[in-house]
């Protein structure tokens, strides 16, 4: 039995019709504090800037090869007075090393890096969007936009069966909007702020409008001479994805129907990613139709190549005269 | 007469370092017009250095502790080959929003230095992408003055 007298009188008619808190079988409580994000559950408020947010289910983890599990820092909100959902970001601090190809760099999950690119973009277009309250505690929550679109990597999958089919008929509409969402990075950069984690499934494309936009900005890493090292690695990576449509490693081409041991023999090392070593980046190896100018930014990030990007506006400049050529 | 050679040298507490510091020894022992500055440079924090309660005056307190042992140790052997010790300079920088290779072409411009001299660490072309290579940014950079860049002794 729930006692509505400990809850603000304005909330109760709203908590009384909530179908989270019909099925709940305990009096949701109400969070100012939250520190302790794992003690926050579903059919909870959280109460931050004058605003009442009921958990109605948290986020997974989408990371490839990694089962989905539940992020609780990460809580699906409804707020009790719009009648929107949101996704609210707890603070959660935590340090780790990624291992790319045998280097090791060290990660950050930074509240702080998130809030400051959330104010850095406001409503960009391809960017998710929201804003950054401290809670009673001075822990700083973020509130964000649920953005209404896919994973671009289940857009990509959808399109075409044949990838000859795809690179002609959608390839170069698929770039042009990578590339505005390129610009999207360089922004941060220029303003010294990184992505921090930019990967095929950290893009979603809007439903409205099919904008690429970039989504979860909390990661940092340390790289003090080249800080935009990892972005560029991980737009090198997306490109590759929107090029190849898939990403090809070795057993991959010899499992391929219409390339095998044949194709597999022409491959060399240099033909493969400059860090990370395994993936193939040479596509014109596997696909002889993809445009020169295309494949030669690939390039730039095979352990082939004698010259590779400093900057993404080296990455864009590039991009933008191979998509230019497309049209 | 000839200008003063001003020779800037990038010197951390690296095996690297000291053999282009014993490199530039057997080049300028002994040389009258030359002025010879060991400068140490030191990145930001790392982005969880405030929270884990980092106070940016002691990490700064630290890295100028790091940058005397260095200078010191720098300067001995210079002089036990010969430099002058009266043409040592040092400098200590915080390479606050900028790459260390971005520093040092600053120092160099502000000093007017004649030459750079870094020693070749040997990275791989990976660890290039990801971590950089303050000779290869060097080398790029070097239209209007002299770069020495002082690989293995092997």
């Amino acid at each position: 039995m729930i006692d509505w007298s400990l809850y603000p009188e304005e909330l109760v008619p709203k908590l009384k019709r909530h179908r989270v808190v019909k099925k709940l079988r305990r009096s949701p409580r109400i969070f100012t504090d939250t520190s302790d994000f794992t003690s926050i559950e579903y059919g909870d408020i959280i109460h931050v800037d004058d605003r009442y947010f009921i958990i109605i289910g948290h986020t997974r983890e989408g990371r490839f090869g990694i089962d989905d599990q539940i992020k609780p820092w990460v809580p699906k909100v409804y707020d009790l007075f719009n009648d929107e959902r949101y996704i609210i970001k707890l603070v959660f601090h935590e340090t780790y090393e990624l291992t790319i190809g045998g280097l090791k760099v060290t990660c950050y999950r930074s509240p702080e890096k998130e809030a400051r690119v959330l104010e850095l973009v406001g409503d960009h277009p391809h960017f998710m969007h929201g804003y950054s309250v401290l809670d009673e505690a001075e822990n700083l929550v973020r509130i964000l936009d649920i953005v209404d679109g896919r994973r671009l990597d289940t857009y990509i999958s959808r399109l075409s069966d044949s990838h000859e089919d795809y690179v002609s008929l959608h390839l170069p509409e698929v770039l042009e909007r990578f590339l505005t969402s390129v610009t999207g990075i360089g922004l941060l950069h220029e303003n010294g702020l990184k992505h921090g984690d930019i990967r095929r499934d950290h893009i979603f494309v809007d439903r409205s409008d099919n904008r690429f936009r970039w989504i979860d900005f909390d990661y940092d890493f340390y790289l003090p001479e080249r800080p935009f090292a990892l972005d560029l690695y991980g737009l090198g990576n997306v490109l590759l994805y929107l090029i190849g449509k898939q990403n090809f490693r070795a057993q991959d081409v010899i499992d391929h129907p219409e390339m095998g041991q044949k194709v597999f023999e022409t491959l060399h090392t240099g033909d493969l990613s400059l860090v990370a070593g395994d993936r193939v980046f040479n596509l014109k190896k596997l696909f002889p139709y993809i445009p020169a100018p295309l494949n030669d930014i690939l390039l730039h990030f095979s352990a082939g190549s004698s010259v590779f990007y400093n900057s993404v506006s080296e990455f864009e400049a590039d991009l933008s005269v191979a998509v230019a050529g497309l049209s | 007469m000839a200008a003063k050679e001003k020779i800037l040298i990038a010197v951390d507490e690296t095996e690297t370092s000291f053999r282009a510091l014993r490199y530039v020894a057997r080049l300028v022992c002994g040389m009258e017009e030359v002025e010879v500055c060991l400068l140490h440079i030191y990145p930001e924090p790392p982005p969880d250095f405030y929270m884990q309660g980092g106070i940016l005056d002691d990490y700064r307190k630290e890295q100028d502790d790091k940058a005397g042992r260095v200078f010191s140790d720098g300067r001995e052997l210079l002089v036990k080959a010969g430099v002058a010790d009266g043409v040592i300079t040092t400098d200590n920088r915080y390479a606050e929003g900028r790459t260390i290779s971005e520093e040092l072409i600053k120092v160099r411009k502000e000093g007017e230095y004649t030459t750079v001299v870094v020693g070749k660490r040997g990275v791989s072309r990976a660890e290039e992408f990801l971590f950089g290579s303050i000779s290869n940014t060097l080398a790029q950079h070097s239209g209007n003055f002299t770069t020495w860049i002082v690989g293995s002794d092997d």
